[in-house]
């Protein structure tokens, strides 16, 4: 009793952000993901990425698929509002090229971990 | 310069409790009158109460220095004949304790410009000894501008030196004597030294000195002509071989002093009356002068007198009438008189109308803001340039200043450069309170007492002459707007 | 009682001694027979304060937390009294008192913070910037000057110097007192520090006032060079900007600089120090206060070797070519080149060579990879004698009685050593007991200027018989002494009857220590040699060489006492370390480390206290941590070791020797006795004993730092050209 009691407490506690409920949530995502979607070609015209739409298309499904095993809403609703904020400024030609360029950044090496990697490249 | 730069703090700090009411008179200084001495009962070495009112006019029986001018032979024969050694081995025999209440009695105080009382000074060397020989310095560096006493002793009547240093080495138990002698009097070291060596010879001083079993040496050290090693512990320094700075008090030099031994310190004429005061008895010597200023002193009248002299004359005769009597008055007549510096460079100056009360001791100056220093008395008509004058004494001690302590190496260096400009007036009226604050910050502020002595004569022509300072500076300021 | 330091005093011509020995003569002499002082009581701004009869004034302010200015005044200095910066009032007193000099009396009220007080320091500071010129924007000392900081804080805040306009300031001449002083004597306040440093600390009368009043000057009277190897010192005492850091003159200002705190390696004493450094350079080196080591002070080669510190260093791997050049490659092929000779060489036949610099955690390093790959012959360049006990006991190769503590020593006996130049640092503390404790010295060894007096008995090793036989007169001055010293220059453990040298002295030594006092005192040169017996490498190259070995690794080994022709001819020498010197240039491989501003490192001094250095700048180009070579290489032979950061490596230290990792430490020990009995062959040959560093110009170069350092040339080339001249 007391813990479910607890529950509905801290469940009343929390104030949604945007989205009341998941259903809510999930279709500001898949709208979000649409628009992005729609934008693709032009933002690859725009800026003159040496990319294909497909590619960008690609990445877009894993830029969100990146956090598909976000459950809160809360946070669903905060990705929501930033990808909003980075579709405008990219939609708006706030960018430039080297930071669409960057979702495609793991081109970068990862650190050497062990001591002999790590001795021979100057690393503490 | 055995001078006003040899300070009251010569007391070892172990004695200061005792004494502590006269150095805060003699510190605290210029305005206060001294405590009434010898209360009931009198103890032995008190000095007898004071009965005559008016004083001057030494009887030529009661002079000590009586080759003052050296009409006579100074040698040891003449010397005896007017009466030194005579019954020295007595008076050793009598012991250190009879010969410091004989002095105690007599009131003498050191007569080489601070005025600390003799007797209670040697008796600081009375503690029980440790093992370290002790010494007794007489301090003949007379450098102080004006003063000129000394050498006349030394040239004159070195044996009463002699023996008065065989005397006071005795009282305080001291197994030699070094004279420090200024490098310029030639004279005086040379006549010293045969009137020493005359005195070996007889005996009378060097192993079982007059027969008493008392060995006692004298010797003679001569200085290099710094005005500076007139200090006690600079001359101690200099005695040493070292350059002829000022120690740091504590320890006092009857704690450490030359080599590091108990050391006392004496000025030439403190040492060469003792002889006649455990002859004549100490109450002979107190009943010249006012109280606590007893004794006859040797005054050096130089300036703008008819007759410049050094005269032995009561402690206590008013300062007009020792000029009238002894150096025939001043050049001119009493009215063209327009100032007198009573003790020496070092003492302020004080005007015209200040000198017709002045008394010449040590009390009777203080209360006049002045200092009876030396007894060098320097006087000045009206045809004297009283600014020239002081800034020509400030260069003096600007050149003197040994350069240990800041305030004086820096401070009468500035104070000079002020000086020179009121001069020919080159400066503004307000320089002058800022050369007053800046004397004000040297005076007290240093290691000796040069710096005092440097101070206090600025503040003198301050204190008396500021309209002619003023005047100056208008007069310069009118020529340069023309 | 007071006629020997009086003598001693008076002859040694110092200013003001005379008057503090005999008052501490007479004083003692008072209070032997009385008790235990009483405290007096005494206020300052009102707060009570319990001293001691015979504190000044500015110690009793200090007591409550009151800090009085001070230019002139030293704790470590005679008082002098003279820049009256410390005046303050006393009630009741008439004049203000100058605190650093008098002695507080019963009851006295010190006002620190009362008008007349404020004004005598507004005064005093109005009258030493009367004539200081105003050129901070230009002095190195800006930033860091007593000067400035106490104008700020004391002085008016207006000028009233008028005669600027009319006849300005003073201007004096520099002088030129050599190579590392840098002199602006305009600038100078003439508080006398330097004076006072100079003979009363370093025992040289070289500087002096000459004039007098306005016109004084300090100088060296004539124009020559400060020879002392602590001249450094007086530029730190200087309060003002008259005495500057000459090389490093114009190169940074304080606020800067980032300060980092480290060891000095350059002898066995592990001064401590702080190292400036800006944008990845060592600037310059300053001492830090550690009462128990350096006190305050530096010896100049610790001081101002730091420029060696960017000159000859080896910055990139280099292997030697068939054509006999080392030609740089990279890391990976280097350390698989040395892999290689690793594993190609026999069991037993890898060796290693710790230099004069090597820190603990390279030698641990190397030590558990050579044991790894079969191999136990680890040892040092500088030898100690391994019959008997040898190196497993402590204190058969330590400064058993502490730096610190040998200040109390009262006859102390120095054997083939000249501590002025090997431990310049110790050498001012047996000045300091010698000048106030009466400390007896007499010396075996060839006849050096040591800066205070000693009894010389000769140079021939026979004395040490003499003396352990108790025949010589010296022997009974030692067995009667209270606490008596036998310090042993480590030059003379390296002679062939070195071992009969440590165990006659050692046995003697035995004879006259008493609980809680040991005698025998080994003085070492080098920084590394206590840390590398602790963790048990071996003294003396000897063993290596006999094994003939296929591998040998210099660890910094630079002394050149292992030379090629001593090797066999298909030895692969590999050298670890910082500056292309002897090592590097014998070697096949060279593995470039890091110098000890470069890296965190424990270093064990003579006495044997372990303490750290800390990472001031990276090494330059490919240079890595020692350590972090050995690790990596361990890794190539096939043979990695088990730790992989500082804080493992650490453990494993700790492991072997756990007084090493307890940074600042003193560590006694007390098998004195076990060590004689395992000593055994006392034999010694009648040659004449002699030391490597016998004037100053054998002091600035003697390892690589100081052999790469443009300024220590310098110094060499003044010291010879002073000596040239004939005064």
């Amino acid at each position: 009793m007391a813990g479910r009691e607890a529950v509905r407490k801290t469940v009343q506690q929390v104030r949604p952000i945007l989205s009341i409920d998941r259903d809510e949530a999930r279709k500001r995502v898949l709208n979000l993901y649409k628009a992005w979607y729609r934008q693709i070609p032009y933002i690859v015209m725009d800026y003159d990425i040496p990319m294909s739409v497909e590619q960008c298309r690609e990445k877009l499904r894993e830029e969100f698929m990146k956090h598909s095993n976000v459950s809160d809403i809360r946070v669903i609703d905060m990705l929501v509002i930033k990808g909003q904020m980075e579709l405008k400024e990219s939609v708006e030609i706030w960018k430039q090229k080297g930071h669409i360029m960057r979702y495609w950044k793991e081109t970068v090496e990862p650190k050497p971990t062990d001591f002999l990697s790590k001795f021979l490249n100057n690393q503490n | 310069m055995a001078s006003a730069l040899v300070r009251l703090n010569s007391i070892p700090k172990h004695n200061l409790s005792a004494i502590t009411p006269v150095i805060a008179n003699q510190i605290r200084g210029n305005t206060t009158q001294p405590p009434k001495a010898t209360p009931p009962p009198p103890q032995p070495g008190t000095p007898p109460a004071q009965t005559k009112t008016k004083f001057g006019g030494l009887a030529d029986q009661d002079r000590i220095f009586t080759n003052l001018y050296g009409k006579h032979d100074w040698r040891l024969k003449g010397a005896q004949k007017r009466g030194d050694w005579y019954k020295t081995k007595e008076i050793l025999l009598k012991g250190p304790e009879w010969i410091q209440n004989e002095v105690k009695t007599s009131g003498l105080r050191g007569r080489g410009g601070a005025g600390f009382p003799t007797g209670m000074k040697w008796s600081f060397m009375n503690k029980p000894s440790d093992g370290r020989p002790r010494y007794l310095v007489v301090n003949a560096d007379e450098g102080e501008p004006g003063t000129c006493k000394d050498r006349d002793i030394m040239r004159h009547d070195p044996h009463k030196l002699i023996e008065g240093c065989l005397i006071a080495g005795r009282a305080m138990g001291a197994c030699a004597a070094y004279i420090y002698i200024r490098g310029e009097f030639y004279n005086e070291a040379s006549a010293t030294q045969v009137a020493i060596n005359e005195a070996y010879q007889a005996g009378l001083i060097g192993k079982n000195a007059c027969g008493s079993g008392y060995d006692f040496d004298v010797y003679i050290q001569r200085g290099a002509g710094a005005y500076i090693c007139g200090e006690e512990t600079a001359l101690i320094e200099s005695i040493e071989g070292k350059q002829g700075k000022p120690r740091l008090k504590p320890p006092f030099p009857a704690d450490v002093g030359v080599f590091g031994c108990p050391t006392t310190v004496n000025n030439v004429e403190t040492i060469a009356v003792a002889p006649t005061i455990c002859r004549r008895g100490g109450a002979w010597f107190a009943s010249f002068g006012r109280t606590r200023n007893s004794g006859t002193k040797l005054f050096n009248i130089s300036g703008h007198v008819n007759n410049p002299c050094t005269v032995e004359e009561e402690m206590s005769i008013p300062l007009k009438e020792l000029i009238e009597k002894h150096a025939g008055g001043v050049r001119g007549g009493w009215d063209n008189l327009l100032g007198i510096i009573p003790g020496g460079s070092s003492t302020p100056v004080i005007p015209k109308k200040v000198c017709e009360e002045a008394i010449m001791d040590f009390d009777g100056l203080i209360a006049v803001q002045t200092s009876l220093g030396t007894a060098a008395i320097i006087v000045m008509d009206k045809s004297t340039d009283i600014i020239k004058a002081i800034s020509r004494l400030i260069m003096f001690y600007k050149h003197e200043s040994c350069g240990q302590c800041t305030p004086c190496r820096e401070g009468i260096g500035w104070m000079n450069k002020i000086m020179h400009r009121f001069v020919t007036g080159n400066a503004e009226p307000a320089e002058i309170d800022m050369l007053w604050e800046i004397s004000k910050q040297i005076e007290g502020h240093t290691i000796c007492a040069l710096a005092d002595g440097a101070a206090w004569p600025v503040q003198g022509l301050i204190r008396h002459f500021r309209p002619e300072i003023e005047a100056r500076m208008k007069k310069y300021a009118e020529m340069a707007n023309k | 009682m007071f006629r020997v330091p009086l003598a001693k005093a008076i002859s040694l011509g110092s200013p003001k001694r005379v008057a503090n020995i005999a008052v501490r003569a007479s004083a003692s002499a008072a209070s032997t027979p009385a008790k235990a002082p009483e405290r007096i009581e005494v206020f300052v701004d009102d707060i009570p304060v319990q001293v001691l009869p015979g504190t000044t004034v500015l110690q009793a302010a200090a007591m409550v937390g009151v800090e009085i200015p001070r230019f002139c005044y030293h704790e470590r200095l005679a008082v002098a009294g003279n820049c009256r910066m410390c005046l303050v009032e006393v009630e009741k007193s008439p004049k203000p008192v100058a605190a650093c000099a008098m002695p507080v009396m019963k009851g006295w009220r010190i006002k620190t913070n009362s008008d007349l007080t404020k004004k005598a320091r507004e005064g005093v500071m109005e009258f030493l910037l009367m004539n200081h010129p105003l050129d901070c924007p230009i002095c190195d000392q800006g930033g860091e000057c007593d000067l400035q900081d106490q104008a700020m804080a004391f002085g008016s805040d207006r000028s009233r110097f008028t005669d600027i306009n009319f006849t300005g300031k003073r201007a004096v001449e520099d002088k030129d007192i050599g190579p590392l002083v840098k002199t602006i004597m305009t600038r100078c306040i003439h508080c006398t520090r330097c004076i006072r440093f100079a003979s009363e600390i370093a025992g040289v009368d070289d500087l002096g006032t000459t004039g007098r009043g306005n016109d004084m000057q300090v100088g060296t009277y004539v124009e020559k060079l400060f020879l002392t190897e602590l001249s450094g010192n007086v530029i730190d005492l200087c309060p003002v900007g008259a005495l500057t850091n000459k090389p490093y003159s114009f190169v940074a200002r304080p606020w800067e600089i980032r300060k980092i705190d480290s060891i000095d390696v350059m002898d066995a004493i592990g001064s401590n120090i702080i190292v400036s450094t800006r944008t990845g350079e060592v600037l310059r080196i300053l001492p830090r206060e550690n009462e128990e080591v350096n006190e305050e002070w530096l010896a100049d080669k610790g001081r101002f070797a730091c420029d060696g510190l960017k000159r000859q260093r080896l910055i990139a791997p280099m292997l030697r070519t068939p054509s006999g050049e080392l030609q740089a490659v990279e890391w990976e092929s280097t350390l698989i080149a040395v892999a290689k000779a690793v594993r190609k060489a026999p069991k037993g036949s890898v060796v290693a060579i710790a230099g004069s610099m090597a820190d603990v955690e390279a030698m641990v390093a190397t030590k558990d990879l050579l044991n790894r790959i079969g191999s136990e012959i680890v040892c040092t360049e500088q030898s100690l004698p391994t019959q008997g006990s040898g190196s497993d006991l402590r204190s058969n190769y330590l400064l058993n009685s502490s730096i610190q503590a040998l200040e109390e020593a009262d006859v102390v006996l120095l054997v083939g050593t000249n501590p002025r130049y090997e431990a310049p640092l110790l050498n001012t503390r047996l000045r300091k007991s010698y000048v106030h404790n009466e400390l007896e010295l007499a010396l075996i060894g060839p006849k050096v200027d040591l800066s205070y007096k000693y009894q010389h008995l000769g140079d021939g090793a026979e004395l040490i018989n003499q003396i352990s036989t108790g025949t010589h007169p010296f022997a009974q001055k030692l067995k009667n002494a209270k606490k008596p010293a036998i310090i042993l220059g480590s030059e003379m453990l390296a002679r062939p009857d070195g071992a009969g040298i440590l165990a006659t002295l050692q046995s003697f030594a035995n004879k006259i220590s008493k609980p809680e006092w040991n005698a025998f005192n080994v003085l070492h040169q080098n920084a590394s040699q206590v840390g590398a017996l602790d963790v048990g490498y071996r003294p003396g190259v000897e063993t290596a060489l006999k094994a003939q070995p296929k591998v040998v690794f210099l660890l910094g080994a630079d002394a050149g006492i292992v030379t090629r022709e001593k090797l066999p001819k298909d030895c692969f020498v590999v050298y670890i370390g910082h500056h292309g010197d002897a090592g590097a240039t014998i070697a096949d491989a060279v593995l470039p480390g890091a110098a000890y501003t470069e890296k965190q490192a424990t270093y064990v001094n003579t006495e044997g206290r372990s303490q750290q250095t800390l990472c001031a700048v990276n090494p330059p180009g490919l240079a890595r941590e020692d350590w972090k070579i050995i690790r990596a290489l361990s890794e190539v032979v096939g043979e990695p070791l088990p730790y992989d950061t500082l804080d493992e490596l650490r453990e494993r230290v700790e492991d072997i020797a756990p007084h090493l990792v307890q940074h600042g430490k003193l560590e006694t020990n007390s098998f004195a006795t076990l060590a004689e009995q395992l000593a055994k062959d006392k034999k010694i040959d009648n040659s004449k004993i002699t030391v490597r560093q016998q004037t100053l110009k054998d002091y600035f170069m003697t390892d690589p730092i100081s052999r790469a350092s443009p300024t220590m040339a310098k110094c060499i080339a003044a010291v010879k050209k002073q000596e040239a001249k004939a005064h």
